[in-house]
């Protein structure tokens, strides 16, 4: 999940706006995506992830501002001349014609022979894993394999930029988690950059050397999966990234670089800067991930921090316990999850306990 | 394609302009100058200045007219309902009883009638009712007495139009029934209703939007009926068509006929809206 | 699915009813009697004879073909254009544009041909074949705009922009991708207008005037008893004609289906 930030641009967008009508789609995108970088748009439907994504391909115009592709600026360059394929959402497999010549769709004005386009076409169909399925008749296809043809048919012609719509959102669990795997190793494979559009965090998590979270057509945030999941910039953003526990707070003094905090059923707390985004003129809160706060058994002894808790609600996963538990005899309520380990039961509803926890762990949004 | 909206909706126009334009210079300034001719003074063959409403005043005060308008009125209405009454069964038993495989197949029956030429159909009923024709040779030779049905004008019109336009009316009661979520028919029966009253409470009022469709798609042919009144009625009982022919061209009034064609595009207008207008509360009474 | 015996005889009787005219054609088409009455006479082959050998008869035949042939395909062309149009494209004054264009499928015929009819003769145009076929494609259209409008809208837009993304212009994807697909549309849309002109009476008979059409001649000679018999053998060879066509019609629609790989959901009206 590491990511060299030394290569170059492939697409840059400056200040896009995006009406349709009155409608206003996309309010002022800033961002760079690099050469060979596996990045994601990821937002809840509406937020103009897929218009962004269209105005890369080439089906939307933008009002104002400038999309740079490779170095160029894209206004004005229809759909078919553009060094961009896309992979749709609804796949958009061509059902009168076989697999290969959905494959080699795009082949047709390619000044190569005959033979040379079928090698290439079985050379992309063996890439996603469909060798020998070139006379198939495309309708006749599971959603996989259609999947698979449309992921061919964009890649064989070379583009530097992969587009992919929503590309898992018609598969069914089991198949959507292995097409990831497969996805990430295809581009390592291809080496070009691939930009998917998501709505489901945890794919885009699993899949993206970094990602664009948008709202109301804006980025909130654009950053490494990692930096998005402990560093969430605004509140929204981390509500809409895994599970954070929010936390009434007030703010003690700010002075260089500390910010100490009073967190209700928490205490006193002395955050570093870094653990307090830029000022969004909200309630102050802090946030703290499910995972970051333990119960602690009889004879654990806490590593920094420890707060008296009373267990409100027990849920059981399996490999995993949540416990919904009230903070020091406050009615501030916080989620935390345990890994089940044999011989250590789970606790039941109303049980006090300890809960141990790192100021290092906390963000503070304000 | 990349596209603003106002690119796109130039795209469009551009798209739809020579059907536009088609229909605009022989559809709709035709019917404008039917308007215009309608409330100008008529002579034989000519129309010219003062605007006039003479025509339509005509219209009001000679019965005949009135009678005509009504008899055609009437006549459509009862063909609408004979159609209508005598198609929904159809329509049901091809929605609920017949597999979902075989359905197109029994449409395919239903509608080829309707695809084969309209004139021969009609022309047969002629020779079918006629005197001494199929229905009464046949019963003279059962002994019994003919029934000339052909010259009760007004009864072989009815019968002939029912036959003609019968297919029509299947297909959008059909298509209405289809829609109609089979879970819910479980669901009044879950109920405790019975069958019959399941069917009156449930699918009967789902299935009226296709109802009215249906009446419309076979009120308005037949009220602007030409061939059959000509034909079989042997022209002894014109409808609103054969007077509109009886006035252009015949008497080549062409205020008249205009004034005349007007208000018979009204009375359709309105009938048609009404039956609308009925739909809509059908459809506004279920939500 | 659960029996209805009732319901089921009753949709046979009414198919009879519906059929009962059209079966008496093939019966006294090779009745041997000038009389169309029961009982029947025996076989003769006499009334198809005396119909190839109208000469009058023929003549209508063609110039109906001709008509036909006209009407189906700019009644399909200018259908492709309102389809695609109303489909693909917003743009101001779709609504209005689109219900006059459906206008004659609410309109009776007869007010439709007067109409044109008062505005040829004012402006002296003489009536031909021409004039039946300009009629006759207002007529026409509004089937062929419903038939195309289903086909187009069962395209995803997506398969249009995946051929432009990859590398097709405009007019190629058309060609390529769209064509094709609708093409089951077309041909349906085609089949159904020529049906629908090569039957039609009211504005071959008004519009056409003096020139024989196959309807109008047909609606005249049922006049004359003697004439009667070769009309039947006429009304045999051309319902054998419609069925041969809609059978054909169905079949590229169910061959389209299966193409695009959808499932059969009823007929093509």
């Amino acid at each position: 999940m590491t990511f060299s930030d030394d290569r170059p641009t492939m697409i840059e967008f400056k200040d896009v706006h995006k009406y349709y009508g009155d409608y206003h789609a996309l309010r002022g995108i800033n961002g760079t995506i690099k050469a060979g970088e596996f990045f994601s748009l990821l937002g809840p439907s509406g937020c103009g992830k897929t218009t962004l994504l269209r105005t890369i391909a080439g089906f939307e115009d933008i009002s104002s501002g400038v999309v740079m592709i490779d170095g160029k600026d894209a206004a004005g360059m229809p759909a078919n001349v553009r060094p961009t394929n896309m992979v749709f959402q609804s796949y958009a497999i061509f059902p009168h014609m076989s697999v290969a010549e959905n494959v080699g769709f795009g082949l047709r004005k390619d000044p190569r022979s005959k033979e040379e386009k079928a090698k290439a076409v079985a050379e992309a169909l063996e890439m996603v894993g469909l060798k020998g399925y070139g006379n198939r008749a495309a309708h006749a296809l599971s959603g996989g394999q259609r999947q698979r043809v449309a992921l061919a048919r964009a890649l064989i012609l070379k583009p530097k930029v992969l587009l992919l719509d929503e590309p898992l959102s018609a598969l069914d669990k089991k198949m959507r988690e292995h097409m990831q795997v497969e996805l990430i190793k295809l581009q390592r494979q291809v080496g070009i950059t691939f930009i998917l559009v998501t709505h489901d965090q945890e794919e885009a998590l699993v899949m993206s050397d970094r990602i664009a979270v948008m709202f109301e057509g804006e980025i909130a945030q654009l950053a490494d999966p990692e930096t998005l999941y402990r560093r969430p910039a605004t509140r929204k953003v981390a509500d809409f990234i895994g599970t954070m526990n929010f936390i009434p707070a007030e703010i003690l003094s700010e002075a260089g670089d500390k910010v100490e905090v009073d967190a209700k059923g928490l205490g006193r707390v002395a955050l570093d800067i870094s653990q307090a985004p830029a000022k969004t003129g909200e309630t102050p809160v802090v946030g703290l991930r499910p995972e970051t706060l333990t119960l602690l058994y009889d004879d654990q002894k806490p590593t920094e921090r420890e707060t008296d808790g009373v267990i409100d609600e027990v849920i059981y996963f399996g490999d995993m316990t949540y416990y919904d538990v009230y903070l020091g005899g406050t009615d501030v309520e916080v989620r935390l999850s345990m890994r089940n380990v044999p011989g250590r039961p789970v606790l039941d509803v109303g049980t006090k306990v300890r809960v141990a926890w790192s100021p290092s762990a906390l963000v503070l949004f304000r | 394609m990349a596209q603003t909206p106002s690119s796109e909706a130039r795209a469009g126009l551009k798209l739809i302009s020579p059907t536009a334009i088609y229909v605009i210079l022989l559809l709709a300034v035709p019917l404008a100058t039917v308007l215009l001719y309608s409330v100008l003074t008529g002579g034989r063959g000519t129309v010219g200045l003062p605007l006039t409403g003479e025509n339509y005043a005509e219209l009001w005060s000679k019965p005949v007219y009135g009678y005509i308008m009504l008899k055609s009125l009437l006549v459509a209405l009862t063909v609408t309902a004979i159609t209508v009454l005598l198609a929904y069964p159809v329509a049901y038993f091809v929605s609920f009883h017949v597999k979902p495989e075989r359905k197109s197949l029994w449409l395919f029956l239903i509608t080829i009638p309707f695809w084969t030429s309209y004139i021969i159909r009609v022309s047969l009923w002629f020779v079918i009712l006629g005197y001494g024709g199929v229905l009464d040779s046949t019963l003279a030779s059962i002994g019994l007495p003919p029934l000339n049905v052909a010259s009760y004008s007004i009864l072989s019109i009815i019968i002939v139009l029912a036959h003609a336009y019968a297919p029509f009316a299947v297909l959008p009661i059909f298509v209405s029934l289809e829609k109609v979520d089979r879970s819910l028919l479980e669901a009044g029966q879950d109920l405790g209703e019975s069958r019959w009253v399941t069917f009156l409470r449930v699918t009967l009022p789902l299935s009226m939007p296709g109802v009215i469709a249906a009446t419309l798609i076979v009120f308005i042919p037949t009220v602007g009926d030409y061939v059959t009144p000509e034909l079989v009625g042997d022209g002894k009982e014109p409808m609103i068509a054969n007077l509109i022919e009886t006035q252009l061209l015949k008497l080549r009034n062409f205020a008249q006929g205009s004034a005349f064609a007007v208000a018979s595009m009204l009375m359709v207008g309105v009938v048609s809206l009404i039956f609308v207008l009925l739909n809509r509360r059908f459809i506004g009474g279920q939500k | 699915m659960k029996k209805a015996p009732l319901l089921r005889s009753y949709t046979l009787f009414y198919l009879l009813f519906l059929y009962g005219p059209i079966i008496l054609l093939p019966i006294f088409a090779f009745n041997d009697s000038r009389v169309v009455a029961f009982p029947l006479q025996g076989f003769t082959l006499q009334w198809f004879g005396e119909m190839a050998a109208d000469q009058n008869l023929r003549n209508a035949a063609w110039n109906s073909l001709i008509i036909a042939l006209s009407v189906a395909t700019l009644s399909t062309v200018l259908g492709i254009f309102a389809a695609r149009a109303s489909v693909r494209y917003r743009f101001p004054g779709k609504v209005p544009v689109m219900g006059l264009i459906m206008l004659p499928l609410v309109l009776p015929e007869m007010i439709v041909a007067m109409a044109l009819l008062v505005v040829l003769l004012s402006i002296q145009i003489p009536l031909s074949l021409f004039t039946v076929i300009l009629g006759q494609v207002l007529i026409c259209t509004p089937f062929a705009v419903a038939i195309l409008t289903s086909a187009f809208q069962s395209l995803d837009k997506s398969l249009e922009e995946a051929a432009l993304d990859l590398g097709e212009t405009p007019w190629s994807t058309f060609r390529l991708i769209i064509l094709p697909l609708v093409m089951p549309g077309i041909m349906a849309s085609f089949l159904i207008c020529f049906t629908i002109s090569f039957d039609e009476f009211i504005i071959a008979n008004f519009l056409g005037s003096g020139q024989p059409i196959l309807s109008v001649y047909i609606f005249g000679q049922f006049r004359f008893p003697a004439k009667v018999p070769s009309m039947l053998a006429l009304g045999t060879v051309l319902v054998l004609f419609s069925i041969i066509l809609l059978g054909f019609a169905e079949y590229m629609r169910r061959r389209g289906i299966a193409k695009a790989g959808g499932k059969d959901s009823g007929g093509f009206l």
